[in-house]
């Protein structure tokens, strides 16, 4: 865990170093599945969103998984709002699934549009990755800008969701205007 | 300054000290409060280092999940606002420093932070915050902050400086004030010795110039008075000489009265010096003031010169009054010499007398004998007679007056019962009033030499002892007893007069001078034979009138000198008759 902290901090701090195309790419989805978890620091979901206290907060993966054991260890040991987290994968989507965090990889053929529009509405904090139609975009989108991983939030989808995103956080967003 | 001067600094010594010691309380009081102040104030830069660094935890948790350099720096390039911190620095959670502030170059940040602390070293606050977000740890903020900016700690230390130049100026002002008021004691002092040396000098001036005057004074009564004994006793001397070269009865009567006469008018003066020359207490008697009047002609045409006529107007039948004789004939007598001197050319002086009934005088009403002598000298201011009658009060050159004649006189109608007043001007002349109270008691009896001389009884086998240290006198004296017809022996002093008593030698009475050299004096002998052989009588002689007076005033039988032989024999016998002296007599003494 600590290793990995050290490696993220690396990914942060040395982005733009010329490495290996891999090493990169590697770096760049560690620093998402750190990402990943640490969004739910600054999010507050509507009341009935767990399933009660105990239960698991969960991280869904829709699609190919980019992530594979990183974002596992990632979370090991981690809580979201006192609940203990658990990844779990999904094949398809069909309806919103009991999901708190639901992170679309990015698939052809409007596959990350249509899930998208599967689960709108429901108070699951939506997760994608470099969506260049506004419509393949999540609550929150990764961008990569100047060899660091940034991200846009969509504050009008959060609201349809019931989330409430703080402040804090959209500051930091790409398109907010940065920290006052 | 002497020692008895410095004495009264040591209670002064104590507001000094006291002074002192508040002073020292005010500074360590005032350092007190200066490091209480210190304390808190750096307690609460400790807290606003804190708050600070919380501050900057909320507002950098999202920059520092996010691995945002940029938003981090901008947060803590916010910091500049606040001029006291001097570095901060953001860790993330493995303690790696992600953005850094430092206001000035030269400042170092730690290059790894972990966990929150707070700590203080030489003015400065370090503190480390934790950057929470929900539950998540996500780093460190880091803070250095100066405690105390450079214009507050001088302004702390202006603060103190300014406590102790207060403190030491208490001490100065106070030092001043006590050294202020030592000096003004000492001028005090010494002012006071000052005035107490010239008091002392005046006095001594004063005292020396009554002693001149006292001595000016009796130097002109003595040469008045051995002038006249020179007379006297030139008219003594001649008439005995003259006694001796004729046997014509006729002749030496008369020669034998001058003589008497003289020496009469001998024992007059002594008797009027010693009045003169001492105060002795009044000794009244009833006397007619016309009589006694007439008895001074002779005294007052000795004193005044022979320009100077004296007239006199003296009522018959005047009431009789109580007065001293003698103390009358002085203060007529300087009234008569002061009119005198204020007569240079001559003039005229007359004295009144007269009868005053129901008069009111010095608040006793009555009847009154008035004695006025007036003159046609050159008068008196108001300030003159206002001041004539206190004692050394002289219009006088220095020298020529005593300023106690009038005095005398003031005091002798005072004591008198009666009253004395001045009517003058100047160039007016002068009159002087003496009231007396009117007497209503008989004349006394006039005085024994003056009346018939008494019978000359031979007494039988009478033996006195004369005790006389002076030969010559007790000659004389021994010669007088024998033609009394006493058988006489004579001891030269008391203690051998004693002795004859102890022996057993047979004495009817004993004649004593009082004033004799040897242990004991006259009055001592007569105790003594009072004590021891109560029925022998004794009779005192003196020609000192202060010890005169005082045996007459304890009782004992006396005899002033000069007496006469007519005198001696009365008293002699009248001792012998009364027998010893009154049994209160030796009480009294």
């Amino acid at each position: 865990m600590r290793r990995l902290a050290l490696t993220l901090a690396l990914a942060a701090t040395v982005a733009s170093a010329p490495r290996g195309a891999w090493a990169a790419a590697a770096l760049e989805m560690a620093v998402k599945a750190a990402y990943l978890y640490r969004f739910a620091a600054f999010v507050q979901w509507p009341p009935g969103a767990f399933n009660g206290p105990g239960t698991p907060a969960q991280i869904c993966i829709a699609g190919d998984d980019p992530f594979g054991n990183v974002l596992d260890q990632a979370v090991k040991g981690k809580k979201i709002a006192n609940h203990p987290i658990s990844i779990v994968r999904l094949d398809r989507v069909d309806k919103a699934p009991p999901c708190q965090i639901l992170f679309v990889a990015p698939s052809p053929r409007r596959r990350v549009a249509e899930t998208l529009d599967k689960v709108r509405g429901s108070p699951i904090l939506t997760v994608t990755d470099s969506g260049a139609d506004p419509a393949d975009r999540g609550v929150i989108d990764f961008v990569l800008q100047d060899n660091r991983v940034r991200f846009r939030i969509d504050g009008r989808a959060a609201v349809e969701g019931g989330l409430a995103i703080s402040s804090k956080l959209r500051r930091l967003a790409i398109g907010s205007g940065g920290p006052p | 300054m002497t020692a008895g001067a410095r004495q009264p600094m040591r209670p002064r010594l104590l507001p000094t000290v006291g002074a002192v010691i508040a002073a020292l309380v005010l500074v360590v009081a005032g350092l007190a409060v200066a490091a209480y102040n210190e304390n808190t104030f750096k307690a609460q830069a400790s807290r606003e280092a804190q708050v600070q660094a919380d501050i900057v935890a909320a507002s950098v948790t999202a920059a520092l999940a996010f691995d945002d350099e940029s938003a981090a720096q901008e947060y803590l390039d916010a910091l500049r606002a606040n001029p006291q911190v001097e570095a901060a620095g953001l860790y993330n959670s493995a303690g790696r420093l992600l953005a850094g502030y430092r206001r000035e170059a030269r400042q170092a940040l730690p290059t790894r932070v972990v966990n929150p602390f707070s700590a203080q070293s030489d003015g400065h606050i370090m503190v480390a915050a934790p950057v929470v977000q929900g539950a998540t740890r996500l780093g460190s903020v880091y803070i250095r902050t100066d405690a105390e900016p450079p214009a507050r700690r001088a302004f702390r230390y202006v603060a103190i400086g300014l406590l102790g130049v207060m403190a030491s100026l208490v001490v100065v002002i106070l030092a001043g004030a006590n050294s202020v008021q030592r000096q003004a004691n000492r001028a005090l002092g010494e002012a006071n010795e000052m005035l107490r040396l010239q008091i002392e000098q005046r006095e001594r001036a004063e005292e020396a110039l009554r002693q001149s005057q006292k001595m000016e004074a009796m130097g002109q009564l003595t040469g008045g008075v051995a002038h006249d004994f020179n007379n006297l006793l030139m008219v003594a001397s001649s008439g005995l000489e003259l006694l001796d070269r004729t046997q014509d009865p006729r002749r030496r009567e008369t020669l034998r009265q001058a003589v008497r006469q003289a020496l009469d008018r001998g024992a007059d003066l002594t008797r009027q010096l010693l009045a003169f020359s001492r105060r002795s207490p009044l000794k009244s008697s009833v006397v007619d003031l016309g009589a006694q009047l007439d008895g001074m002609r002779v005294l007052l045409d000795r004193s005044l010169r022979e320009d100077i006529v004296v007239r006199f107007d003296i009522e018959p039948g005047l009431w009789p009054v109580e007065v001293d004789p003698v103390q009358l004939e002085v203060a007529l007598l300087n009234i008569a010499v002061n009119a005198r001197d204020a007569m240079p050319n001559g003039g005229l002086i007359t004295i009144r007398a007269r009868n005053r009934p129901d008069r009111a005088v010095e608040g006793l009403d009555g009847d009154f004998v008035e004695l006025t002598v007036t003159d046609t000298g050159r008068g008196m201011s108001a300030e003159t007679i206002h001041r004539v009658f206190e004692p050394f009060f002289t219009t006088k050159a220095v020298g020529k007056g005593t300023g106690l004649g009038l005095s005398q006189v003031y005091g002798f109608t005072r004591a008198s019962g009666g009253d004395a007043r001045i009517r003058s001007e100047p160039g007016r002349g002068a009159a002087i009033s003496l009231f007396f109270p009117r007497s209503t008691r008989p004349l006394d009896a006039p005085a024994a030499d003056a009346g018939p001389p008494p019978e000359v009884r031979t007494p039988a086998n009478v033996t006195v002892l004369l005790v006389e240290d002076d030969d010559a006198v007790a000659h004389a004296v021994g010669a007088m007893l024998s033609e009394l017809g006493y058988r006489y022996d004579r001891a030269p002093n008391a203690t051998a007069a004693l002795e004859r008593l102890e022996s057993g030698q047979h004495v009817d009475l004993v004649f004593s001078d009082m004033v004799m050299p040897g242990a004991i004096d006259g009055v001592t002998l007569a105790r003594v034979i009072r004590d021891r052989w109560p029925d022998l009588p004794v009779v005192l002689t003196s020609g000192f009138s202060e010890a005169a007076d005082a045996a007459a005033r304890d009782g004992w039988r006396l005899l002033a000198k000069p007496y006469r032989m007519e005198t001696l024999a009365a008293e002699l016998a009248a001792a012998r008759a009364d027998g010893p002296a009154p049994r209160d007599a030796a009480a009294k003494s």
